[in-house]
């Protein structure tokens, strides 16, 4: 049975990886109605602005760190040069959709002749290993299962039990309401989308980190992830997004212990066709934290 | 500038336009934004070299693995293409379309079209995974020469009966009061629910309808190229295509062929133009053109969302004097 | 005509609407009227089918409809108007009156491939309905102008013709007279009398009190997703309770 043991545990470090991911992008979506299809890209140059300091010597705990600011500056002035101004035009919903999908082709590509064609990877000792039971992981793997930890418990607090939390929260739910509250939701949506572009930095250097090696183009495979858990979750729920994170990140492993590597994107495709079937909604529709009852 | 340069710019034209017009059916008239479009066609162009190629178990083609290769003769495996991208927006379509909000079906559909690529490329037993499927064979081949120029002669004059004949319907459908019903569910799917129109009728109809067009431009596509690879359809091809669409202007069939001809064609050949003239390394041109693609998207939709052609005014002949009629069925 | 029997629709634990009992009478004009926040639209959503109830029946010429999606009912001759504007923007405003009409061969798949000569009768007769409406509202000159252009008096008017498009047998009005100028609101007033008197059945949300006094045979009330009373206009007014609910809101 070890082999699912092992299964499991590297099930827990990938959900981890995900739910980081995936938070952000479905606070991006439920708080400020865009649905940001660039958000792979901002995790890969992220990636890349970590590997760039850990190639110079440093540990890539502060390239991380590193890259959580950059991923928060690049998404908001994304928001700010290009979204906001288009959707103050009154671009429709799909138009927005369109508009980040073109944003996304123009970075991978213009990142291209900069960093290269090859995969890289970051220069890091994997740390010593730890064994609980049949799982076996490295300390690397443990610190991101434990940061994972923490930003979810973070992000909880935030929206439990702070005004800026409350803030978000009626923003999603109806923003001309909260702006007539006096909410001031210019401000509150330029705060999602520091925090959501962090969360974003962060995820894109997790990921990176978790895998062997990366290109530019597996931004795209962090953006299906993500928003594979998002959707599963119900998109523009953050709780949503954790347990949509949970399973796919198990079920995924888990399957390729049980079958074959090649077929666990199909798995993680099959779910999510199932909840789309069952709940078209998304697991948690309107109980999460972001719904207007809240 | 040679024949076969001439013919093979032709022939993605055709392709192309095949393509755009039927996504102006789904997105530019019926407002569905199929982000998964390109697998329609790959569906067509899939079934089409299973229909005509021999079984893998063949000498020749025995260092690749697909299901089917039943050898059937022109055109069958063209429609047979067609066939299989309506059959495909079926289940899609039921899964998608049936249920979910329409921003949803937007990100469903870009997942479903990344899955489905992930999917091919992984499971080769399938049709042959990333490798994909090589030495299909053309249209025909049995009965004249495919390598003369007079064969590249007969597949622009095939594409450009299946333009003319897409092209044909794409107009009736565009032109006809169940076109107005389709533009009315874009405009305000609820409305048009109150006023005994069935958006999930309408919808799925056009997702096959779309789906069969996307396929038969796959089965085009394939017949010439003689290889097809997950490679050759991953999500940015829809982009591109929604790009045209976009910039030619949504809703109207010219401004589909002219997005068509501006933004796949004129930017590949850009591009090949560049390159061939040795400017700059070879892998930045490429890369500069999704860039560019990129920029031409936004330009347009900020300066003129409704493209080069937009959708136009139908006024009616006549003039309004009529007479007064009784508009209530007394019950 | 139209039977509505303890129909509930909760959201979220909210009673939107709390068991609704009513039967709006045939041939004549009904008000539904209460406070903000009573339920009106709620109701008329799901009697019109845009909501599915939580439970209750609705009956339509003595028919379950309960279970029938929006556009069945539509195409029975229960049709709706929306509270907030619902035009079809990029469509002329004769072209919105078209969509509406049901019974145009060139309205399918089928017909509109078979081309314009299979379908072209069926067009003109209904431009010639269509324009006859226009006329009546004076709006035979904007025929040819963008629908989304309109102004909110205007489309108004739109959707009420794009109702009668359809030759319902019951109109469901959600607030027909908001943001129309005073002068519009008489001739809407006429030409709903002058449907009822060729016997269509209409059920109105109204907040304007005199408007219904005029236009309405009969009147329920509800507050707090409840009926709280019925009858007429002038009956309803000596009744301390409903007038207190109005108040009170």
């Amino acid at each position: 049975m070890s082999i699912f043991a092992a299964a499991f545990g590297f099930g827990l470090v990938s959900m981890s990886v995900i739910a980081i991911a995936a938070v952000g992008f479905t606070m991006q979506f439920g708080i400020t109605n865009m649905i940001n299809l660039a958000y792979g890209q901002v995790m890969i140059s992220s990636a890349y602005v970590a590997y760039y300091i850990n190639r110079a010597g440093i540990t890539i705990w502060v390239g991380m760190i590193a890259g959580a600011f950059f991923g928060a500056a690049f998404s908001f002035l994304l928001n700010r040069l290009v979204y906001a101004p288009f959707q103050r035009k009154g671009t429709s919903y799909l138009g927005m959709v369109i508009v980040s999908l073109a944003v996304s082709l123009m970075i991978a590509n213009l990142l291209l002749p900069i960093v290269g064609y090859f995969s890289v990877s970051y220069s890091e000792h994997a740390g010593s290993l730890v064994r609980l039971g049949d799982i076996v992981l490295t300390n690397n793997q443990i610190a991101i299962i434990a940061l994972s930890v923490a930003v979810m418990l973070g992000i909880h607090a935030l929206l439990r039990y702070t005004r800026l939390g409350k803030a978000m929260r009626a923003t999603a739910a109806n923003p001309t309401l909260a702006r007539n509250c006096g909410i001031p939701t210019q401000r509150v949506i330029d705060m999602v989308w520091l925090i959501t572009g962090a969360l974003c930095g962060l995820a894109g250097v997790v990921a990176a980190l978790n895998s062997d090696s990366f290109v530019i183009s597996s931004g795209a495979g962090f953006l299906i992830t993500a928003l594979a858990a998002a959707v599963l979750g119900g998109a523009g729920q953050p709780y949503g997004a954790m347990i949509g994170a949970v399973i796919i990140g198990l079920v995924t492993e888990l399957s390729a212990a049980a079958w074959s590597p090649e077929y666990k994107e199909v798995v993680a495709f099959g779910i999510l066709v199932l909840v789309m079937v069952l709940r078209p909604q998304g697991l948690l529709a309107k109980r999460g934290a972001l719904a207007a009852a809240g | 500038m040679n024949t076969y340069y001439a013919a093979n710019l032709l022939i993605y034209a055709g392709v192309d336009i095949i393509a755009v017009l039927a996504l102006n059916l789904q997105f530019g008239v019926s407002g569905i934004v199929n982000f998964s479009f390109i697998v329609f066609q790959a569906a067509g162009a899939y079934a089409a070299a299973v229909l005509s190629m021999p079984p893998h178990t063949a000498a020749e083609y025995s260092f690749q693995v697909y299901v089917g290769g039943y050898q059937l003769p022109f055109p069958i495996p063209w429609i047979g293409g067609a066939l299989a991208g309506a059959l495909l927006a079926i289940p899609v379509g039921l899964v998608v379309l049936r249920k979910l909000r329409s921003d949803y079906q937007a990100i469903a559909l870009l997942v479903t079209s990344i899955i489905a690529n992930t999917v091919i490329n992984n499971a080769r037993p399938f049709l042959n995974g990333a490798a994909g499927l090589a030495l299909i064979p053309q249209p025909l081949q049995d009965q004249v020469d495919t390598y003369g120029d007079s064969y590249l002669y007969l597949y622009i004059g095939l594409t450009a009966v299946c333009v003319g004949l897409v092209w044909f319907l794409a107009a009736r459908i565009v032109n006809s009061p169940y076109g107005r019903t389709l533009r009315a569910m874009r405009e305000h799917e609820l409305a048009a629910t109150a006023l005994g129109k069935n958006p999930v009728a309408l919808k799925m109809t056009m997702f096959i309808v779309g789906g069969a067009i996307a396929g038969l431009s796959g089965a085009i596509l394939v017949g010439f190229l003689t290889v097809w690879a997950p490679s050759t359809w991953l999500y940015p091809e829809t982009i591109i295509l929604f790009a045209a669409l976009i910039v030619g202007g949504r809703g109207n069939n010219l401004g589909a062929i002219l997005g068509a001809l501006l933004v796949p064609v004129g930017f590949e050949e850009v591009t090949r133009l560049l390159i061939r003239m040795n400017i700059g390394p070879p892998n930045l041109i490429p890369a500069l053109e999704w860039v560019a693609i990129g920029l031409f998207i936004l330009g347009f939709l900020w300066f003129r969302p409704e493209g080069v052609r937009p959708e136009p005014r139908r006024v009616f002949e006549g003039s309004p004097d009529v007479e007064v009629v009784d508009r209530v069925r007394t019950a | 005509m139209l039977v509505a029997e303890d129909v509930h629709r909760h959201f979220e634990g909210m009673h939107a609407v709390d068991g609704v009992s009513l039967e709006v009478p045939r041939g004549q004009i009904t008000g539904l009227i209460g406070p903000n926040g009573a339920g009106k639209s709620t109701f008329m959503a799901v009697v019109a089918g845009t909501l599915p109830a939580s439970s209750g029946t609705i009956l339509f010429e003595g028919e379950d409809i309960t279970r029938l999606p929006t556009y069945r009912r539509a195409r029975r001759g229960l049709v709706r108007t929306f509270q907030l504007p619902s035009e079809f923007a990029r469509l002329t405003v004769l072209e919105n009156l078209l969509v509406a009409a049901p019974q145009n061969r060139g309205d399918s798949l089928f017909g509109a491939l078979m081309g314009k000569r299979f379908w072209i009768k069926d067009e003109e007769r209904l431009v010639t309905e269509a324009r006859g409406l226009l006329k009546r509202f004076g709006m035979s000159a904007k025929e040819s102008d963008y629908a989304g252009l309109m102004s909110g008096g205007q489309k108004r008017l739109i959707e009420i013709m794009r109702a009668l498009m359809l030759h319902p047998r019951c109109l469901l009005l959600d607030e027909p007279m908001s943001g129309v100028h005073p002068r519009v609101i008489e001739q809407i007033q006429h030409y709903l009398q002058s449907l009822r008197a060729d016997g269509l059945t209409i059920l109105m949300v109204e907040h304007e009190l005199h408007l219904v006094e005029q236009l309405c045979d009969s009147v329920f009330v509800m507050a707090q997703g409840k009926l709280i009373g019925s009858g007429t206009m002038a009956s309803l007014r000596r009744q301390r309770e409903i007038v207190d609910a109005y108040l009170v809101g």
